[in-house]
């Protein structure tokens, strides 16, 4: 069952909405030395924060749960949705949850509640009658999935009105891991670039607004026609090609398109060892033929890995992509790597489009597939 | 019966150590009549699933698997193939802080030193996923995989998105866990909350693990929809018709003659939902029940609100020519 997309608001380290998507265009690399943690012992130096603090060493606490707040309360009020007067449930897909807080309290012994280790808390603060919140901790691809599972409500006639969401802070525990795998702190996220060093953590919050398409109305943002999901069980970090491409080809055969009908994909493109060759050949497997095939860009240069936001925010930029008929050139990438020698990816400068379909990929640790297939009329 | 309906097909209790011990409680009796044996803590998981591949599980994976392995009915040690059905089968986990322990022990030990003196085998462990993940990789489930963080409503939370999974023909089987562990983080996180209405003390976290699997139109006790609601005994009409168990909310008002488990467990957190309905459906299966309906399980609090659903007696068909 196909949903619209009435209402919809992010918040990147470009900061909202209209912000990013004008940095995206410009191919602007937003990200930062990074603040608030000993760089030296992580590993880790740069990032994209979102940045809400009054002075470089303030970290104000909940960040995750401010920002996801703030984001859905602007994309609820954009659809013009009344959680008084109808069903509304909250699905918000995030990796990290708001594990910053549970650091700071267990090792430097700063205030924390358990229940703001989810995101109840956080939305009822600013929309206290929604019939629920559901946080689905699903790696760097939850807000995927929680796309999925709001579709699948809204098809189940559980709701009449879903919003799902995303939201993610960095926590030292994960810019921990990243150095300790890493032989040097990485420089730049340079999706698909030949000799790329790794991945760096982005912020921020995303949220959509979803109705079933016949309830909708005029003037949709754009349609979502599928999100497919699969598991790898694989390996716990290393991507699989065989789970990536069932996960397509689930998207596909439930939005009732093929390869063909497909004119934009907005890669996962980590920059990873891992993900990137991974993520070429399981494209060049789905769209093996469909020449000339899609056009392939990436936004984690511009704004980092978002890790639970990354696929909400992959999929507005695929819809902007698509109305104003520009996709943004991938930042960090000037030479692709020669497994991504078969992709149409968009390099140096924005590319003009006539898309009408664009598909969405986001892959997660422990192999957790999500591929979302929209549509929007021009 | 309903093809679109959904039904319980196994279900399995993992819980060492609960803290009611011989006392005779009816939380006690109906938990030690349908769990009578003790279930090994997670330093001795490996007796359940073989010692391969556990290094660097934390608590609460080992605690899921040996509830999943006993669901199935698999025998002692590490499956040598994926179960049959696996490709089609979908994975879905509840637990709030089953990861936090690992969470901190990674930034202490990179604090008192460099990102170098933490072990890479940890890095799954940061993402709190790993449980469902885990489960995935070592059963061969390539369905959907959710890990679902909600709170105290959260193990009926995974049970309402499993069945979604099964309504949107996104699997043909889904397997639902709720686990939390006991360690001393959790605890500490455990202390920080309010005790629940009409307690003195909040009762004591516990370690605990349980598994229902779920599928359409099967031959076991039939789900109903699960309910959210904001009181605990303001139960829709879909969920009154009478029932013969009533599993309660920790600490509820108003619910009385209902049980509260997590009297005879200890507090169990967002392993709890799960561990209602696999109670419920041990219940139903074990010739015990009487009277009419089957059992109406209620979890969640004051803070996080709460979450009901009703699992009733598998439909026997009538016999064929029968009158």
């Amino acid at each position: 069952m196909h949903v619209a997309i009435t209402g919809a608001e992010l918040l990147t380290c470009h900061g909202g909405t209209d912000t990013t998507f004008a940095a995206l265009a410009k191919g602007v690399d937003g990200s930062q030395g990074l603040r608030f943690y000993d760089t030296g012992r992580i590993n880790v130096t740069r990032g994209y924060h979102v940045d809400d603090s009054a002075d470089a060493e303030s970290e104000l606490p909940l960040r995750a749960g401010r920002w996801l707040a703030r984001c859905v309360l602007g994309a609820v009020r954009q659809a013009g949705v009344d959680p008084a007067a109808e069903r509304v449930s909250v699905i918000v897909g995030t990796g990290l949850r708001e594990l910053r807080a549970m650091e700071r309290w267990a090792v430097d012994g700063v205030p924390v509640r358990r229940r703001d280790l989810h995101f109840t808390t956080a939305v009822r603060e600013v929309l206290p009658e929604v019939t629920e919140v559901i946080t689905v901790s699903n790696a760097c691809s939850a807000s995927g999935h929680a796309l999925a599972l709001a579709q699948d409500l809204l098809a189940a006639g559980e709701a009449d009105a879903v919003v799902a969401a995303g939201c993610d802070a960095m926590s030292e525990s994960m810019l921990t891991m990243i150095g300790r795998v890493a032989d040097a702190p990485t420089p730049a996220l340079q999706p698909f670039q030949e000799g790329r060093a790794g991945v760096l953590l982005g912020e921020g919050a995303v949220a959509v607004v979803l109705r079933r398409a016949a309830d909708a109305g005029p003037g949709a943002l754009a349609t979502v026609l599928a999100t497919g999901l699969s598991c790898d069980a694989h390996h716990e970090t290393a991507p699989d090609v065989g789970g990536i491409v069932a996960a397509m080809r689930d998207a596909h055969r439930r939005a009732g398109v093929s390869p063909h009908d497909i004119g934009l994909v907005l890669a996962h493109g980590t920059g990873t060892a891992l993900n990137d060759p991974t993520e070429a050949a399981a494209l060049d497997t789905v769209f093996a033929g469909a020449a000339p095939g899609p056009l392939v860009t990436g936004i984690k240069g511009a704004i980092g890995h978002t890790s639970g936001s990354a696929a909400l925010m992959s999929l507005l930029v695929a819809a902007e992509a698509m109305r104003s008929g520009s996709v943004p050139a991938t930042v960090g990438l000037a030479e692709p790597i020669e497994a991504a020698a078969g992709l149409r990816l968009v390099v140096g400068e924005p590319a003009p489009c006539d898309a009408r379909v664009a598909q969405v990929n986001a892959f997660g640790f422990g192999g957790v597939n999500a591929v979302s297939v929209i549509g929007v009329d021009r | 019966m309903n093809s679109d309906g959904v039904t319980v097909t196994a279900h399995a209790l993992h819980v060492p150590d609960p803290i009611g011990g011989f006392a005779a409680t009816a939380a006690g009796e109906l938990f030690s009549s349908v769990a009578p044996e003790p279930a090994c803590g997670p330093d001795q998981a490996h007796t359940v699933l073989g010692r391969k591949g556990l290094l660097f599980k934390e608590d609460a994976t080992r605690l899921a698997l040996c509830a999943v392995h006993r669901a199935f009915a698999l025998p002692p040690g590490k499956l040598t193939e994926p179960l049959p059905g696996a490709e089609h089968t979908a994975v879905v986990v509840s637990s709030n802080v089953g990861n936090a322990r690992t969470v901190r022990d990674i930034v202490a030990e990179m604090r008192a030193g460099s990102a170098h003196d933490v072990s890479p085998l940890n890095g799954p462990n940061a993402s709190s996923n790993v449980i469902a993940s885990t489960l995935a990789i070592r059963y061969g489930f390539t369905g959907p995989n959710l890990m679902v963080c909600s709170g105290a409503t959260s193990g009926l939370d995974a049970v309402r998105l499993g069945a979604l999974l099964l309504r949107g023909q996104r699997a043909r089987r889904v397997v639902v866990v709720g686990v939390e562990p006991d360690d001393e983080v959790a605890r500490g996180l455990a202390a920080l909350r309010p005790a629940a209405p009409g307690t003195a003390l909040p009762v004591p976290l516990r370690a605990a693990a349980a598994c229902v699997v779920l599928e359409p139109g099967g031959t076991g006790p039939r789900l109903g929809g699960v309910r959210r609601h904001t009181r605990p005994d303001d139960i829709a009409d879909t969920l009154a018709p009478p029932t013969a168990l009533r599993l309660t909310a920790p600490g509820a008002p108003g619910a009385g003659g209902g049980i509260d488990l997590t009297a005879h467990l200890g507090e169990v957190y967002g392993a709890l939902g799960v561990v209602q309905l696999a109670v419920a459906a041990a219940w139903l299966g074990s010739g015990q029940p009487s009277g009419p309906g089957g059992a109406l399980i209620t979890c969640g609090d004051g803070e996080d609100g709460y979450a009901s659903v009703r699992l009733d007696p598998a439909v026997v068909p009538a016999l064929a020519g029968g009158g």
